[in-house]
């Protein structure tokens, strides 16, 4: 089936099977930033926003994207830049797979929590795995974040 | 997940024809579907049949099939009714992402035994609404299901009902051990246990136990929590034990009763 969906601001024509998935059909697209780890829904790797929401593209039915706007990190590149600079500085950042995902949660709750605490933030990003980091580094470097924006 | 035809139909008599004239498969979040291997002939896509809502009515509270769960999470019309349990109930499963997807419709339609919510529905009394005009008690549709290809529209709620959810987790994120809902509605206390680690039931005689009484006794509570124990059936699987769910249970129920009694 044919689907059409906006990609990072540009309309995009695809084909799709029916019971596609999101993340492949956007990586045979050549949106190969979009991350796949567990494809189960649980590690967050692969999210994208859907409507400015973020979802699980691995869980979430290409064809239901048709007419949407979706949105992955290179849709919002330079913001994720900057945060990168703030996860550099906590050392919160080793293999870097998870970042994509991660950055788009937490780009996500900037947009839907306006001051939110540790639990908060635990709690936005408790579905976004780092086998890496140990997760201290990266909670701190949110917290540098949204303060350096509050600024 | 291989879907050979799909369909989104924009009207809720669409959607029904397909499943039961056509045998198309409800489509939710998908989430759950996806893990099946089977493949599906014709996938009935349910989101855009306006069943994504949370309202108030004049007997209660309504919320359509295709809500998600983030949206029971952060409704303020739940938040402040039931004690919170509706969103105690979701917010643990897995993140924000997954609950942007999953639905209370796609929940209620698997009876799975893992059910969080599910449990919180039947302790608060909830009834289904199958698409047309067929209204179930939620407890008793998770024990025997319903028969012929059916369409959940919405779940009706009561008015008033001070609830609360208790449960046991290995990690955050993961299924839950055990779950525990209790809620004391108009009709009396209400015990709901689920992830046994099979489906949600009610526990009639611990209920019975607590009666209408408004401020049970620490000692009535407890005598309803090993109640519970005993009209139960656990199971075992790669999370716990039958003794190990067993042995916990009293303590969740206690803390939800407590919770509710206040
Ligand atoms: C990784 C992962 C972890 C999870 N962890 C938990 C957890 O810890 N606790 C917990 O409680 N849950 C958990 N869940 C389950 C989740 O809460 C949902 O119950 C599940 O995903 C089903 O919801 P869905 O909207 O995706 O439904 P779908 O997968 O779309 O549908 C599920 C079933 O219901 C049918 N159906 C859907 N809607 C209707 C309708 N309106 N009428 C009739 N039939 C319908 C479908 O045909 C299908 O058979 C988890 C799910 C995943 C993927
Ligand atoms: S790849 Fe989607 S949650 Fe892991
Ligand atoms: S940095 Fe390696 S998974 Fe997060």
């Amino acid at each position: 089936m044919n689907i059409t969906m906006t990609v990072n601001g540009k309309l995009e024509h695809l084909e799709c099977a029916p019971g596609d998935m999101l993340t492949e059909v956007l990586r045979n697209a050549g949106h190969v930033e979009v991350k796949k780890g567990c494809d189960t829904g649980n590690c967050g790797a692969c999210t994208v926003l859907v409507d400015g929401k973020p979802v699980l593209s691995c869980s979430y039915l290409a064809a239901r994207a048709d007419g949407k706007e979706v949105t992955t990190i290179q849709g919002r590149v330079e913001e994720a830049r900057r945060f990168a600079r703030f996860l550099t500085a906590e050392g919160a950042d080793q293999c870097g797979f998870c970042a994509p995902g991660f950055t788009l949660t937490v780009l996500a709750m900037r947009e839907e929590l306006p001051n939110p605490t540790e639990t908060d933030i635990r709690h936005y990003l408790a579905g976004n795995l780092c086998r890496c980091s140990g997760y201290e580094g990266q909670i701190r470097a949110i917290r540098n974040y949204l303060e350096a924006n509050h600024e | 997940m291989e879907i050979v035809e799909y369909s989104r139909p924009r009207s809720i008599d669409e959607a029904l024809r397909l499943i039961r004239d056509r045998g198309g498969t409800p489509i939710a979040g998908a989430a759950w579907l996806r893990t099946n291997a089977k493949t599906m002939k014709l996938g009935v896509d349910l989101s855009e049949l306006g069943l994504d809502f949370i309202r108030e009515t004049a007997s209660g509270v309504e919320i359509g099939a295709m809500t998600s769960y983030r949206r029971i999470e952060t409704s303020e019309v739940l938040a402040q009714r039931f004690g919170g349990a509706l969103g105690a109930a979701v917010c643990h499963v897995v993140g924000v992402q997954l609950r942007n997807i999953i639905t209370i419709g796609g929940t209620a339609a698997g009876r799975y035994g893992f059910s969080d919510l599910n449990t919180v529905l039947a302790a608060l009394g909830a009834k289904v609404v199958l698409y047309p005009n067929t209204v179930l008690d939620f407890a008793k549709y998770v024990e025997a299901g319903a028969e012929v290809p059916f369409l959940i529209e919405k779940f009706l709620l009561p008015a008033r009902a001070r609830a609360a959810f208790s449960q046991f987790r290995i990690s955050e994120s993961d299924f839950p051990v055990l779950n525990a809902a209790v809620a004391k509605t108009e009709t009396g206390w209400r015990i709901a246990v689920g992830a046994r680690p099979a489906a949600t039931r009610l526990c009639p005689r611990a209920m019975a136990m607590l009666g209408r009484e408004a401020r049970p006794s620490d000692a009535a509570i407890a005598e309803a929590a090993a109640q519970a124990t005993v009209e139960l059936r656990f199971g075992s699987d790669i999370r716990a034990s039958a003794e190990y769910r067993e042995a916990i249970l009293p303590a969740l129920l206690r803390r939800a009763i407590l919770e509710v009694r206040g």
